[in-house]
């Protein structure tokens, strides 16, 4: 794994469908009218004859996927998160999640890295893709888990949903990194407090467990790119080593991770204080992604005063910077 | 010439006669499946009776082309079609309506006889693009048949889908469309104007014919042209969704059909003289 400042790349999910394609020909991609937006110009002008741009027409692109798929094809259906699973969301569950077909809903700009407002920004689509029986949910956090997540899904019999940036990607780990469809990662191991986290959330909950260290508090990290099925085990046991527990999420805390945390740890008996970083159950609006994740409560400083409360430490919580990511200054489209 | 030219007039052939007798059996048959609960989806058959006949007697080729029915509750129609087919037996039949039975009202996952089907209306063609596009991308000879309801023109999906299948070409994609005018909360003219239907769908860049929807020979000769169309294709069939039967009161409930035990016994006895006659 490497430090901050993590260097970025451009289109990881877009060249790696281009190979995954380049290996496999039941490999199809849809497009709605975001072509460039979802790095498939690639896919586009590698394999035309397997790419069709269905316009502005998401259900219509859902349900042509599920026909696809139906018929034997694997099927990328990148768009924006919003337009992948809120718009369309009775085709994702009849068309594509019911008849648990290889359809791949690719969501970008998840949470509040969309400038353009709750009409653009996802901070729902984990809780709808999770309320979908057969669907498998990811929310990766770099590079290497993009391009991974494109090959491990090339092979998942059932539907899935992935989550991810758009614009430039940091590069978290490294090549020997491996995603794996039924596990959670423990990046760190402490004693006094686990951060359970996903997705965009990855950089600050590391940076906010260097900050706690700093203080004596002994963290663990459980990066959970597969929300559902959740690896519970893994989180159980880490949860279980510790006094408390955060959970970071680029999303609504209703219906995401946290939620999903938090039933685990309910189910299982395991009591254990739990806050949720995460939009609290609001809309938000146009803004920077820097500017949104600060004012809606997703940031390092976050994390570590959730921290703080629940340890009950005292004092004020330590101060904690931002994690800067370079956000490639995208417009909503 | 003169066979072309009958063709296109829909003269009665021969083997219109059997699908004529198959729709009337479509009909005995559904009569008999909701006859046992006094209720259920009889409109459906009984406006597409002569569709489904003409379409799986003339048609639909067997294990090549594909039969997507958008609108799940009319499988009704489908289950009894596929008897004649030896697809289902009428024992399976008997079962429609029970619990546990594999012959849901509903159509779902889990039923026999068709591709696809939605029990979430507007969203069959969709789907049929779907294994039209996955034919063309194999370049296999099949025709994709996707059975519409006229109420499904309200929802905005079948229009996307529409204009996707002109744009893209697909020779391959026929429609069937039931206009029985019939929908839950009453004819659909009186919901919503769906019409002009026909002009509509030429709009969309489609090849469009209007037919008199209990014509095997009209039904059948449109299919065919649609068939061998240039692009997507729609056989816009005019139904009555009490159709075929003469001793059903005018005012029904056409979209959920109440039957009492003597409607049963004199629509039986009707139809029973239809197949023999």
């Amino acid at each position: 794994m490497g430090d901050p400042p993590y260097p970025v790349v451009t289109k990881p999910f877009g060249r790696a469908l281009v190979d995954l394609a380049a290996a496999r020909d039941d490999v199809v991609c849809l497009s709605g009218d975001l072509t460039r937006q979802t790095e498939v110009d690639l896919f586009r002008d590698t394999f035309p004859e397997r790419f069709f741009n269905v316009g502005m027409a998401e259900q219509n692109m859902v349900g042509i996927a599920g026909g696809l798929a139906r018929d034997g094809f694997t099927v990328f259906v990148p768009t924006f998160g919003v337009f992948c699973t809120r718009r369309p969301f009775d085709q994702v569950a009849m068309a594509v999640g019911y008849p648990r077909l290889p359809v791949r809903l690719v969501g970008f700009m998840p949470g509040l890295s969309s400038p353009g407002g709750p009409s653009h920004q996802a901070v729902d689509d984990v809780a709808l893709m999770r309320a979908v029986p057969n669907m498998t949910v990811l929310d990766v956090a770099d590079a290497t888990e993009i391009r991974q997540a494109v090959f491990a899904l090339a092979d998942l019999p059932g539907p899935a949903y992935l989550r991810l940036k758009r614009g430039e990607i940091p590069v978290i780990f490294d090549d020997d990194h491996r995603l794996l469809l039924d596990r959670a990662q423990v990046l760190r191991e402490g004693h006094d407090l686990t951060v359970v986290t996903a997705g965009m959330m990855l950089p600050a909950s590391l940076a906010a467990a260097d900050v706690l260290a700093g203080r004596g508090v002994s963290t663990s990290v459980v990066h959970v790119p597969v929300v559902k099925p959740l690896d519970a085990a893994t989180v159980l046991a880490a949860c279980a080593h510790t006094r408390a527990t955060v959970v970071a999420e680029n999303h609504s805390i209703v219906g995401g991770l946290g939620s999903a945390v938090a039933e685990a740890l309910a189910e299982a008996g395991l009591g254990r204080p739990l806050r949720r970083v995460g939009v609290r159950d609001t809309y938000a609006e146009g803004g920077s992604a820097a500017h949104l994740f600060a004012r809606y409560g997703l940031d390092v400083s976050d994390v570590v005063a959730r921290a703080w409360e629940l340890l009950d430490l005292p004092g004020e919580p330590p101060r904690a910077e931002t994690v800067r990511e370079p956000s490639g200054n995208l417009g909503p489209v | 010439m003169q066979g072309t030219d009958d063709q296109a007039r829909g003269v009665l052939r021969p083997e219109h006669e059997t699908a004529r007798r198959a729709a009337a059996r479509i009909r005995l048959r559904a009569v008999r499946m909701v006859g046992k609960q006094g209720f259920g989806y009889l409109g459906q058959a009984l406006s597409s009776a002569e569709l489904m006949a003409v379409l799986f007697t003339e048609h639909l080729r067997s294990g090549i082309d594909r039969f997507v029915l958008s609108p799940a509750h009319y499988v009704i129609a489908a289950y009894a079609a596929a008897v004649d087919l030896g697809m289902l037996t009428e024992e399976q039949l008997a079962t429609y309506g029970d619990d546990d039975s594999a012959l849901e009202a509903i159509g779902t996952e889990r039923t026999p006889v068709v591709d696809l089907t939605c029990g979430s209306l507007g969203q069959g063609l969709s789907g049929a693009i779907g294994l039209a596009l996955a034919a063309r991308l194999r370049a296999e000879d099949r025709t994709v048949y996707a059975f519409v309801s006229d109420g499904e023109m309200e929802e905005g999906q079948l229009w996307e889908a529409a204009m996707f299948a002109a744009h893209h070409g697909l020779a391959n994609l026929v429609v069937l469309l039931d206009c029985n005018n019939s929908q839950v909360d009453g004819p659909v003219s009186d919901v919503t104007t769906v019409e002009p239907v026909t002009a509509k769908w030429q709009a969309f860049g489609w090849h469009a014919e209007e037919v008199d929807g209990h014509d095997v020979a009209m039904v059948s000769a449109a299919l065919g042209r649609a068939r061998s169309a240039a692009g997507p294709a729609v056989v816009v069939a005019r139904t009555n969704a009490l159709g075929g039967i003469t001793c059903l009161p005018g005012g029904a409930d056409a979209h959920f059909v109440k039957l009492t035990p003597e409607l049963v016994e004199q629509a039986v006895a009707e139809l029973e003289e239809a197949i023999r006659g």
